[in-house]
Formats: structure tokens, sequence, C-alpha cells
């Protein structure tokens, strides 16, 4: 079992960096969501992977918090999507540059 | 056996992963993330976590993913504006630095790693070890604020989403 | 009583404050109250004044010296500078005609303004402002708070040469008189604080008169020179005196009273109080007397030469001024404080009333100043005129007039004193005799012959109204009366200002300011004089009479009979001529040889040292970083996917540094 962790270890770091690609790469904003979900998915495997190594409950709980915390970013993230798209008819992430000032 | 099937599960999670960064069509993507969700709970699962791997499936692939779909549903994308998506214009600087984010990541976590263990490996003891019990225990014990804070989190995340996707 | 000395400048300043501030509204609701007020509160000044000057004379003459400290204005260390008010001889003496005059020029000034309309009360404010700083000037205990008055008064004077602004030519007269006093107040200041630096090497921490002058024989005899000719450079710049005299003629573009007031009465006087007010220092530095007195008469001679030929009336007063202003300072220098006081005395009320006369003039003849277009006047303004009369007769210095008394003083004392010498008296008395001679052709060209104005003009000549005359009979009383209070020993009179002032000057200060320096010179000097008979005096005044009344004949002759003689004159001796008519081209001189490479300097320092080096250097500043922000403001492009490029590269250096700290 524990020979595994590194499989597992790895799996997540490769998982995290398709997430990452994506968010990179994607302009539609619904599939940088998704891939910031694979990323989340990602950092769960590896937070049970060493909570089972460590035996310790923190990980699992992380994990819960990081589930409510994905959760919340959904339903927030897709209200704003969806709003987004009702006052410019886009989601294409390159037509807002609303951070610069 | 065991290492075959975790061995089998990361290559369809690795799979599915590319599936919906690729994916023209968001719905696919959409489905594609369900199936990775749900690979993702077997893999907890393989590590004798059976509460988290239901929690995984209930939450993500049976609600996150529902929204989402709603969410696609409701805005009418199909192919969407998305042509000009992934292909061309994106600079190869940005897939360097992807590259050698994996590469850290992979020798810092692999290497880093066994460092951080510590617990007993015998089997039984991973068994009780991921019995809802302890979790529980944790959760109403040390993790109580924590815990109690992410109910205020979804509480406020619900009510900003209600907000926003009201109709002014 | 001494302790109400501090009304004697605030009331003044409650004139400035209530017409400063509410002027405009108070010109609106009620002309009238604005000169109410103006005057008003110099009259009560003068009434106090009155009051101390009585109650003083009713003391020993030993003990007329009040210090009146109100509070401190400013401590550094252990020097402190108070604002006190010193109450002596001296200042009671020059306090006494200073509102006395100055109220009767208020008064004159609610004729001559009346009809300037809407800066009637800035004219008011003005004057209440720089009666309050004249005050302060004379009354002020220590060199600092004297030093604050004198800046007020300049201030006050450029304000009112440059009072009707609106014309260019006022505005740089105003401008010339301020710089002109700011180069002298430059080294004046330098002489302050040379003093204090070095009194403080002694330990004595203090400006105060009274401190300065006990503690004077403590400097060494060359400092003392330096900061005595410092100090006269001030004066010669305030007191219009050569080489800074050259902003007094220009200054006339002030209204009338002003000239009468500021650049002729009262301000001017200010170096020769100043001087009057040293003078423990100044006995104490021979070669400045020296200088102090070859200022003064090569002033009274020259300014005369440049009156000869002018044509402006008020112009041939100012030099008029700047005249007798250098006999005043010829009296100081060769040691008779007494006499160029008596002589300031005298001279503010002719002055004053030449000046106030000739208002009344330029206001009959309808802003005219040029005499060649005036004439036969005498008839059409009988009191004008001779009050006039009486303020020539007495500024030449006719026997039994006021000028006479202070001028004989001066001029026998330049001969007689140690430090005086007949070249200086023949001086002295070749200027008198020009004096006679220019007054009396400003006389005749202005009130006799026939008019020579334009028939609009003429229509128009009038007397002054009763507000304008009043104080013209008052000043031509006192000129006439004033010179019997310093009628000398030689002509059975007891010199009244001479012993007045005496506690204060000379010989007298050394009781007052225990362990005073000088005193050893002052006895000789005392004892010399003491020693020359009357004899020669008569002889004196009887030479200088004369070549006075030679003057008046000449002048006569020149402006009254055979009226072509100036002009033949004039094509005889054309360089001459074109020499005293352009004042000598001084002013070119100034303007080539200062102006010019001060001009081209600041030019320089403007557009090469400031526009160029320093503005570039602010400027280069601002750019360099406007740069670096136009390069870094590329990076923020608010595309939320480069923000996150940007962070995962920073992730990535964060993940190498650790690979490095754990593995290597």
């Amino acid at each position: 079992m524990a020979d595994h962790q590194n499989i597992y270890l790895l799996l997540s770091a490769i998982l995290f960096t398709i997430g990452c690609g994506g968010v990179l790469t994607r302009k539609n904003a619904i599939v940088v969501f998704l891939c910031i979900e694979i990323m989340l998915g990602a950092v769960n495997l590896v937070f049970i992977t060493f909570s089972r190594a460590n035996t310790s409950p923190e990980g699992i709980f992380m994990v819960m918090c990081v589930m409510a915390v994905a959760a919340a970013e959904a339903a927030v993230g897709l209200a704003i999507f969806v709003l987004l798209y009702r006052k410019t008819g886009s989601i294409n992430i390159d037509k807002f540059n609303l951070l610069k000032w | 056996m065991e290492y075959a099937l975790v061995l089998f599960c990361g290559i369809i999670a690795i799979a599915t992963a590319i599936m919906v960064v690729v994916s023209r069509n968001t719905v696919h993507s959409a489905l594609w993330m369900i199936g990775n969700c749900v690979i993702i709970a077997a893999l907890f699962l393989l590590l004798h976590f059976p509460f988290i791997a239901i929690l995984q499936v209930i939450v993500y692939a049976g609600a996150i993913m529902m929204f989402i779909l709603y969410a696609i549903m409701m805005l009418n994308l199909r192919h969407s504006d998305d042509s000009a998506d992934i292909a061309g214009n994106i600079s190869m600087g940005r897939y360097l630095i992807l590259a050698l984010f994996f590469v850290g990541v992979v020798v810092l976590g692999i290497g880093f790693g066994p460092m951080a263990l510590q617990g007993s490996m015998t089997e039984p003891a991973m068994m009780k070890f991921g019995e809802v019990e302890l979790l529980a225990n944790y959760i109403f014990s040390e993790g109580l604020i924590p815990f109690e804070l992410v109910s205020v989190l979804l509480t406020a995340a619900i009510v900003g989403a209600i907000y926003l996707a009201k109709k002014d | 009583m001494f302790d109400y000395v501090w009304l004697i400048p605030i009331l003044p300043l409650v004139g400035v404050m209530t017409n400063g501030f509410f002027g405009r509204r108070i010109e609106r609701s009620n002309k009238k109250l604005v000169h109410w007020i103006g005057c008003g509160t110099v009259g009560l000044a003068f009434l106090v004044t009155c009051l101390l000057f009585l109650k003083m004379l009713g003391l020993e003459p030993d003990k007329r010296l009040y210090d009146f400290t109100w509070f401190t204005w400013m401590a550094s260390g252990d020097f402190s500078v108070a604002i006190g008010y010193q109450i002596d001889p001296l200042s009671m003496f020059m306090c006494m005609f200073v509102t006395g005059v100055g109220f009767l020029i208020h008064i004159y000034s609610i004729g001559y303004m009346w009809t300037d309309e809407g800066s009637y009360f800035r004219f008011f404010t003005y004057l209440n402002l720089f009666m309050f700083s004249m005050i302060n000037l004379i009354l002020a205990d220590n060199f600092v708070l004297m030093f604050l008055g004198w800046e007020g008064v300049g201030l006050c004077s450029y304000l009112l040469i440059a009072f009707w602004f609106s014309d260019k030519a006022n505005a740089v007269a105003g401008k010339k008189a301020f710089i002109t006093n700011r180069v002298g107040d430059f080294f004046f200041a330098i002489g302050m604080l040379l003093l204090l630096v070095n009194l403080g090497k002694h330990g004595v921490w203090s400006l105060n008169f009274s401190d300065v002058f006990s503690h004077a024989s403590l400097l060494s005899p060359g400092l003392i020179t330096a900061i005595c000719l410092l100090f006269f450079l001030g004066c010669t710049a305030k007191s219009a005196q050569i080489p800074l005299y050259i902003w007094l003629p220009d200054a006339m573009a002030g209204p009338t009273p002003v000239s009468a007031l500021i650049h002729a009465a009262t301000m001017v006087t200010a170096g020769v109080y100043f001087v009057a007010r040293c003078n423990i220092l100044f006995t104490m530095s021979p070669l400045a007397m020296q200088v102090v007195a070859v200022v003064g008469a090569l002033t009274a001679f020259f300014a005369a030469t440049m009156a000869l030929t002018h044509n402006d009336i008020k112009k041939v007063l100012a030099y008029s001024t700047i005249s007798q202003l250098g006999y005043m300072f010829l009296g100081l220098g060769v040691g008779a404080y007494a006499a160029g006081l008596f002589h300031v005395l005298t001279h503010s009320f002719f002055k004053a009333l030449l000046f106030m006369c000739s208002g009344c003039v330029i206001h009959a003849m309808s802003g005219e100043q040029d005499m060649r277009y005036m004439g036969g006047l005498r008839k059409k303004m009988p009191i004008t005129f001779y009050t006039m009369v009486i303020a020539t007769l007495a500024i030449i210095g006719f026997p039994g007039f006021s000028g006479f008394f202070s001028k004989d003083e001066i001029l026998w004392k330049a001969f007689s004193s140690p430090s005086g010498n007949s070249m200086l008296w023949l001086i002295g008395v070749l200027a008198a005799a020009m004096t006679a001679f220019y007054m009396f052709r400003l006389i005749f060209m202005t009130f006799f012959n026939e008019c020579r104005a334009s028939e609009e003009v003429k229509k128009h000549i009038h007397e002054a109204p009763k507000s304008m005359t009043f104080p013209l009979i008052v000043l031509a009383f006192l000129s006439i009366v004033g010179g019997l209070i310093g009628i000398p020993a030689a002509l059975g009179g007891s010199n009244l200002v001479e012993h007045f002032l005496e506690p204060i000057m000379g010989l007298g200060a050394g009781k007052i300011f225990q362990d005073a320096a000088g005193t050893a010179v002052l006895h000789e000097a005392h004892a010399a004089a003491a020693h020359a008979s009357y004899m020669t005096e008569y002889i004196l005044m009887a030479i200088t009479s004369t070549i006075v009344l030679a003057g008046v004949g000449l002048a006569y002759m020149m402006y009254m009979q055979k009226r072509t003689i100036p002009e033949t004159l004039a094509q005889k001796f054309p360089v001459l001529y074109k020499l005293l008519l352009n004042k000598w081209y001084i002013d070119e001189l100034y303007e080539w040889n200062v102006i010019k490479p001060l001009h081209s300097f600041s030019r320089f320092l403007w557009q090469v040292a400031d526009v160029k080096i320093i503005d570039g250097f602010v400027n280069g500043t601002a750019r360099f970083f406007m740069r670096c922000g136009g390069m870094l403001r590329n990076i923020q492009t608010g595309y939320v996917q480069r923000y996150a490029v940007t962070f995962v590269a920073g992730t990535v250096a964060v993940i190498v540094y650790y690979i490095f700290v754990l593995y290597i």
C-alpha cells in the first residue's frame, strides 16, 4: 500500500498539471471552471494520500472543506457566468479585461 | 493486483482529465468531468476511505456537475464563441511554464513525500482508520470551528449566488 | 502713564483692521466713515503722544528713559526679542512730528483722494498701516522690532507708490522703490546679524538698544566700523542717499499725500533717525562718521544740481528732499546729531507743506505736473500760493524761518566740529544756494507770469477744498515758528532741541547707558565745539544768507525778467544741460552696470539653471518613472489568464527555490 504512495502523488501531479494547463489555455469560462475542479480533485488526492500515510484525520477533514469550498465556488462562479452572459452575450474570458484600471 | 488496479484507475483519470481540457464541446467537457470525479472516488476507495469516496461521488458528480450542466443549458452554449480556443494564439511560454511546473511538482512531491511517512501501515489499522467514526470524532471535537465556518461559507455562497443570478 | 505707549502703534493698527477688512462695505454705505476711522485713529495716536510728551517734559532729564516690554516676540536659547517700546527723548521727539504731520496729511488726503472711487478705503488702510509701521520703527526698543517697522514702511511705500497700479509706470516705480530698498535692507540685516553674533561672543545675546549700546565697547573698532557702514548702507536706501537714492524721484508716481507723508516728512528720515539712535556706535567709529558726512554732503550737492533743470514739479521737490536728507546726514556725520534731527523736524514741516501745496496745484491743474504748462496761479489759489512761499522761504533757509535755524546749525557744525571741515561746509553752502535757485524757479514758474495751460484746464483752476487748505495753514504756521525751539546760542536762543535730546545723544547717553563707550571721544568733541567763538558763526551765517539770496535773485532774473536766459544757457552748455536733465545719467549707469548684468544672470538662472537643470532633473525623474510605469503597465492587461500564467510562473520560482533548499 505504502509503496503505491508515489503513484498517487505522481498521478495527482499529472492531474493538477493537466487542470492547470486547461486553466491557462481554454477561453471558455465554464471549461476553465471545470479545469479548476480537476485541480481541486488532484489536491484532494494528495490530501487523502498523506492522511493515509500519516494516519491523521486532518487530511480527510481538509478534503471535506475543499469539497465545500468547491460547492460554494460553483454556486457563485456559475451565478457570475450567468450574469456575464446576460450582460454581454459571451463568457469568453478573453473578452473581459475588467481587472484593468 | 491492487497495484494494477491503482495504475488502471490512474490512467483512466488522466485520460478523462485530458478529455475535459481538449473537448470542443462544453457539454462533453462536463460529461468527461463526471467520469473523472467517479474515477477519483474509486481511487479514494482504493485508499480505504469509503466515506470520502461516497462523498466525492455525491458532491462532485452529483451536485456540482449537475450545477454546471444546468448552467451550460441555461446559457445555451454548445460550440459557443469558443472557436479560437486552444489552438494558435497560445504562446509557447505558457506550455514551457506548465512543463516546468509539472517537473517541479513531481520532483518536490516524490522527493519530499516519503519524509512524511509515519503511521503504521498494517491492513487492519488502515481499515479502522478509514471509518467514519474517526472523522466524526475529529469534526465534532478539534475541527468543530472550521467545520462550522465552512457551513457559514456555504450559506454566504448561496446568498451570493442568488443575489447575482437574480433578474434585477 | 508711560505704560499706555502701546496705544500709539495700536490705534493706527485698529484703523488698518477696520478699514482693511470691512473698508469696501463701509465705503459703499458711508464713505465719510472711512476717513473718520483713518484720521481719527491717527489723531488719537497723536493725542496720546502729546500726553506722553508732556509727561516726559515734567521729568528730570536723566530719568527720561523708560522701557516698556509688552511680550516676548521670539526666543531662541539665550537670545530673545520682545515687543517692547523705548520711550526716551529721541523716540518721543520723532513720534511727535510723525504722528502730528501724519495726522495733518491724513486730513489733507480726505480732500485729495475723495474723488477716487472704490479705492478710498484702500488708501486709508495703507496710510494707517504706514503709521503703524513707522511708529514701531521709532518706538522699538530693539533692532529686530525696529527692522520690522523698517520693512513695514518699505512695504507701505511700495503699496502707496503703486497705488494707481493700473498704470504700468506707477507699478514699475513701486517696484523700483521696493527693490532698491531691499538692497539696503540686505546690508542692514547683515549689519544686525554681525552685531548679534559678535556681541554673542562676549555673552551678550541681545539686540536691545540699551544692551547693545552699553556693551558696544566690547567690540573691536574695525568691527564697529563694518557694522556702522553696513547700517549706513541700509540707511542710504531708506533715506535716499548716494548710491541708493535713485528710487525716490520715481516714487513721486504715488498720490501726492503719499509723497508728502512717506517720501518727504517721515519714512525717508528713518535712516537719519537710525543713525542718531545708534550714535554711540557711530561715534566710536570716526571712519564711519566721515563716510556719513561725505556721503551726506555729496548727496546734498548732487541732488540739488539734478533739481535745477527738472520741469516736473514733484520731481523737483523729490530732488530737494534728497538734498535736504543729505544735509541731515552731513549733520549726523560731523557729530551734530541734534542738529540733524532738528533739520528732520523742520524739514518734515516745510517739505510736507511743499508737497501738499504741489498736490493742490496738481489738483487744480487737472493732474498736470509739468511746470512749463503752469503759471499765473497766484491769483487763483491764494492760500496755496502764500503757504507755498512760506515753505519755500523755510527750505532755502531765509533768516527767521525754521529752515534757517536747522540748516545753519548743520552748516556751522560742519565747519566747526572736529570731524567737520571747511570743504564740507562749502559744499553745503553751494547746495543751499542751488536750493534757493531751484525752489524759487519752481515758485516763479508755477505761480507767476501768464498761465500756459490749455483753455480746458484753465477753466477748472480753483482753490483746494477746506480739508486740504487747513493742513496747509497749520504747517505754514509751523514752518515759520518751528525753528524757534532750536535757536542756537549764538542768536540768543537756548537750543531747546539739543538740550532735549541730550540725554540720549553722545555725552548724556553715557549717563543713561552705564559704561557707554566713546564717552571720552565725545568729551573732546564737546570741549572743542564750545571753544569756537560766536563771531565765526555770525560771519558764516551772513555768508550763507547772502549766497542764498543771490540764488533767489538769479532765479528771479532768469524766470521773471529775462526768461530767455535758461534757453540760451541750455544752448550754450548743451553737455552740462543734458547731463543735469538726465540726472548725471546715474539711472543709466545702474541700468548698464547693475540691472542688465543681474537681468542676464537671472535669465541664465531661469532658462538654463532652473528650466534645464533643475526642472530637467525633476522632470527627468518623473519621466523615468513614467517610462518604467509605461513598461510595467503592459503587464497589467486585465486578462485573468495572463495573471494566472504569471501566478504559475511565480509558483515555479518558489518550487525551484524549495528544490534548491531541500536537495542541494
